[in-house]
């Protein structure tokens, strides 16, 4: 298991609390745990597993198999770079090596103090903004790599 | 019952069976990787593909679908070596190929469907484990559910959960038994067995002293059964010599 802080396990328990104990509710329960941590701990899915009374393996496989879950903790806010044809073509790259310069971090990568992660996407179904960025909840179109201290600074967000 | 034709033959199956066992009836082998007797068919290799059509379709009307999954109907028609079916198995298989080029299970496989050398891209980490599920079905099937399917694309792979020795796992070795590439290690000796990272006591036969099979195991099958533990310690020797020792007491009797 990787090193991971101690984790609050009430907040669990009460997520636990509010569905029904069986495992159609696994996938729901999941994600109102990782609403709640921004991550799924280890010791919560030990946890699900035994009162959802889901084996270990399965909990472990679906956290695994879908993207909107992540076995790592997360920054805060979340920065998606869309990466696919288009936004690539308009320079997506250079937003990835502007937000390696000014957080230090790489695609996947969260930094120390937890504010960010960077993500790359494949994407987000809005071309005609190319390239675009997500900063929190904030879409950026049109994204600069000379803008991106704005961008950080607003995105975080939740606001339009 | 009802009677299907095969490859042009006539055959006549059970109800509740599926394509795949039509075919075998019918005397006509369908190759295929994650198919096992006794576990629910999962259509996972696509290996298995046939051309089907119904008594009510036109005649020329045709789909492919895996016959190991698909359940049987009156007056099915069913080609098991159409060109297309040919050419999406050796798809199949070339990728397989791509995926486990040292395999020889996959090898002999391709060069049967006359594939000598892949024409994908060839996998830069060669591995032996296709993904054919059966290995989880297993586990999943004797009520251990120790390992699972993890991660998707190209990073799925089978593994217990966090990558960790299996808290779950009894160390019985279906998953490793069932493998048709042997994928899964694991040791056996006399004391001590290693499997997914985890080593497991082993139960040993108070006569002969042999391993019989994992303590674990023993206490799993126990609890599920209600047959006592002392059962699970009987090698399958120590068994056969106890017969062996009545058959030559009434024997005597008889003399």
């Amino acid at each position: 298991m990787a090193e991971q802080p101690c984790v609050d396990l009430s907040k669990t328990e009460a997520i636990l609390g509010s569905y029904p104990h069986e495992e159609p509710s696994l996938i729901q329960v999941l994600q109102d745990v990782h609403r709640a941590y921004n991550y799924l701990p280890c010791d919560v899915l030990v946890r699900v597993a035994e009162v959802l009374e889901v084996p270990l393996a399965k909990v472990f496989s679906v956290s695994t198999f879908y993207k909107a879950f992540s076995l790592e903790p997360q920054g805060d806010t979340i920065i998606k770079v869309c990466t696919g044809t288009a936004c690539h073509i308009r320079g997506a790259g250079q937003l990835v090596e502007e937000l390696e310069r000014k957080l230090g971090i790489g695609a996947g990568e969260t930094t120390e103090d937890l504010k960010f992660t960077v993500k790359t996407v494949n994407c987000v179904g809005a071309c005609a903004m190319a390239p675009v960025m997500i900063v929190g909840e904030k879409y950026w179109g049109g994204a600069k790599p000379a803008r991106m201290s704005r961008y950080l600074a607003e995105g975080g967000s939740d606001e339009n | 019952m009802p009677t299907l034709k095969v490859n042009g033959r006539k055959v006549t199956v059970a109800e509740d069976v599926y394509l795949l066992e039509a075919c075998r009836a019918a005397g006509v082998e369908v190759p295929t990787l994650c198919n096992f007797d006794g576990l629910e068919p999962w259509g996972g290799c696509r290996l298995c593909v046939v051309d089907m059509s119904l008594a009510k379709w036109d005649d020329d009307w045709f789909k492919m679908v895996t016959a190991c999954n698909h359940p049987v109907e009156e007056g099915m028609t069913v080609i098991t070596d159409s060109e297309r079916v040919l050419a999406t198995r050796r798809v199949v298989l070339d990728l397989l190929l791509a995926r486990c080029p040292e395999t020889p299970l996959i090898q002999r496989l391709a060069r049967e469907h006359g594939i000598e050398e892949t024409s994908y891209e060839l996998n830069p980490e060669p591995t032996d484990c296709i993904l054919c599920g059966l290995c989880t079905r297993v586990c999943d099937h004797i009520g251990v559910s120790a390992i699972a399917s993890t991660d998707r694309g190209w990073g799925r792979e089978i593994a217990p959960p966090f990558n960790e020795p299996p808290p779950d796992c009894i160390g019985c070795l279906a998953c490793a038994e069932i493998c048709p590439t042997d994928h899964i290690k694991f040791t056996t000796s006399n004391s001590c067995r290693t499997i997914w990272g985890r080593e497991f006591e082993m139960l040993r036969d108070p006569k002969t002293g042999e391993a019989v099979i994992t303590k674990a195991q023993a206490e799993h099958f126990a609890a599920r059964s209600g047959v006592p533990m002392t059962y699970f310690e009987t090698s399958d020797r120590s068994k056969r010599l106890e017969v062996a020792k009545t058959v030559e007491r009434l024997r005597v009797v008889k003399s």
